[in-house]
């Protein structure tokens, strides 16, 4: 056994100090405590931090030895998922920004900022390699779209069909360079991704992990406001309480877009209580 | 120490990377962190199957491990500028991350399911490793390398890597001293690592 050959310094000595912790903690196998005072033996051990990268690559061999086949979408939901997600930049004084807003992580109310992934679509080359695949580029726009905004289900189909004969306004929504994203919680559970345009006056909604309603109940979607209530429109549930996306236009000053819980067949208007209630 | 696997002492950290996989990795995540979608879907290419597939192996619940392995490699994405070639490997930096979210979350629940986990995990034949594998990597390696080690070694590396319990919790199962665990799994790993004939 090769052992000897990288034997540290410390290992020279009888001593049983907390070096010893190194298999440990490249396995992530100590607790929170003691990961964190290993970590201050680390900073000031560079030996340790060699041996640990070493022993680092030894767990990565294991971890790639449990590979697996994903299920089908799950690439496809990674990639569209990156393509909306903002990357954090590299900090220029300390070590460490604060995390970027991701669409994963659900941060009630979060105004998530301009949305950037078609200009940048477009500068990565993706436009033109899945263009040629799909054949149009606002098809490539409500793919990628309803893709991502499926993020935590696998029955994107069936929603790109409902969605294609809005697919133009969605895509029209989604390109607008002032539309801005945004989550937010439904109580009684789930969470709905906004994307919306002042510009365009229309909105882009979609749902996932809403509570399961009995058949006879149905949710749907209302703009209220001054301008009177107007019915968005019933929303099919898919797998995992996810739906859309789902076009609200025809916005006006003062609206809110909420959620109710209606009749199947839908209301003439929206009864409480409401799940969602979101000022446009 | 001997030279003949270890990059040239006097400038570790810019070794150049080995031929094959690891070191088109390592330069697919610098093109990540400056936006590069095409590299980002070549970086999945070679570490999805992984990161799932470890993740899966310590939460177990298929659902939760494909939200938790979407959300290391979204982290792969966002924070690829963090990856340090002197450092390490571009597989074990991915894998770092993976490992430590599904470790952070079995941790997190595993009061109401420990007795279920426990025996599930503990039960599991190390061969089994590496069983459904579709890795680039040489698995047979690895599972001769796991081979090789002494029971309590093997064990105890896969109590904790694949199982994702604590040290303590490791010597709780199979009923040794944590001191001893401690050296076991250290000893393990410098084994695996000369084994496998990985360097970082």
């Amino acid at each position: 056994m090769k052992l000897g050959t990288r034997r540290p310094p410390w290992r020279k000595g009888t001593g049983n100090g907390e070096h010893t912790l190194a298999g440990a903690y490249a396995m992530d196998a100590l607790s929170a405590p003691d990961r964190a005072a290993f970590e201050r033996h680390l900073a000031g051990c560079e030996d340790c931090s060699q041996e640990i990268a070493g022993l680092r690559e030894a767990t990565a061999r294991l971890a790639a030895a449990a590979a697996v086949t994903p299920p089908p979408g799950f690439k496809e939901r990674v990639l569209a998922a990156a393509v909306i997600t903002r990357q954090q930049a590299p900090a220029e004084g300390a070590a460490g920004s604060p995390a970027a807003g991701t669409l994963t992580a659900g941060t009630p109310g979060a105004v998530l900022g301009p949305v950037p992934w078609l200009h940048w679509l477009a500068r990565q080359g993706w436009r033109v390699r899945l263009a040629a695949a799909a054949g149009a580029v606002v098809t490539v726009a409500v793919l990628g779209a309803a893709v991502a905004f499926g993020l935590a289900n696998g029955s994107m189909r069936q929603q790109l069909d409902q969605a294609q004969s809005s697919s133009q306004q969605i895509a029209a929504v989604l390109t607008a360079q002032d539309a801005v994203m945004r989550t937010d919680g439904v109580s009684g559970g789930g969470t709905v991704t906004i994307v919306m345009s002042h510009s365009r006056h229309a909105l882009v909604f979609t749902a996932a992990g809403l509570h399961a309603l009995p058949s006879s109940r149905t949710y749907e979607l209302w703009l209220v406001g001054p301008a009177g209530d107007r019915p968005v429109g019933m929303l099919a549930a898919g797998r995992h309480g996810t739906t859309g996306p789902v076009i609200a236009s025809g916005l006006r000053p003062g609206d809110h877009l909420i959620l109710t819980a209606e009749p199947a067949g839908g209301a003439s208007r929206p009864h409480m209580p409401m799940m969602l209630d979101v000022v446009l | 120490m001997t030279a003949s696997d270890r990059p040239e002492p006097g400038n570790p950290a810019r070794h150049a990377p080995k031929a094959g996989p690891g070191a088109d990795l390592a330069a697919q995540l610098g093109l990540v962190a400056r936006g590069d979608a095409a590299a980002f879907e070549a970086v999945y290419e070679q570490v999805g199957p992984a990161v799932l597939g470890l993740v899966r192996r310590v939460i177990r619940d298929p659902a939760q491990s494909e939200e938790v392995a979407q959300d290391v490699l979204l982290e792969v994405w966002r924070t690829a500028f963090k990856f340090d070639a002197s450092r390490g490997s571009a597989l074990a930096w991915v894998m770092m991350l993976a490992h430590r979210r599904a470790v952070d979350r079995v941790r997190s629940v595993q009061k109401e399911s420990e007795r279920e986990r426990r025996t599930a995990t503990a039960d599991i034949p190390y061969d089994e490793v590496t069983e459904a594998v579709e890795s680039r990597l040489d698995r047979e390696r690895v599972r001769r390398c796991l081979g090789s080690l002494t029971e309590l070694q093997r064990e105890s590396v896969t109590l904790a890597y694949y199982g994702g319990y604590t040290y303590g919790q490791v010597a709780i199962l199979l009923g040794v001293p944590t001191g001893t665990v401690k050296t076991r799994m250290r000893d393990a790993l410098i084994r695996l690592r000369d084994c496998l004939g990985v360097t970082a």
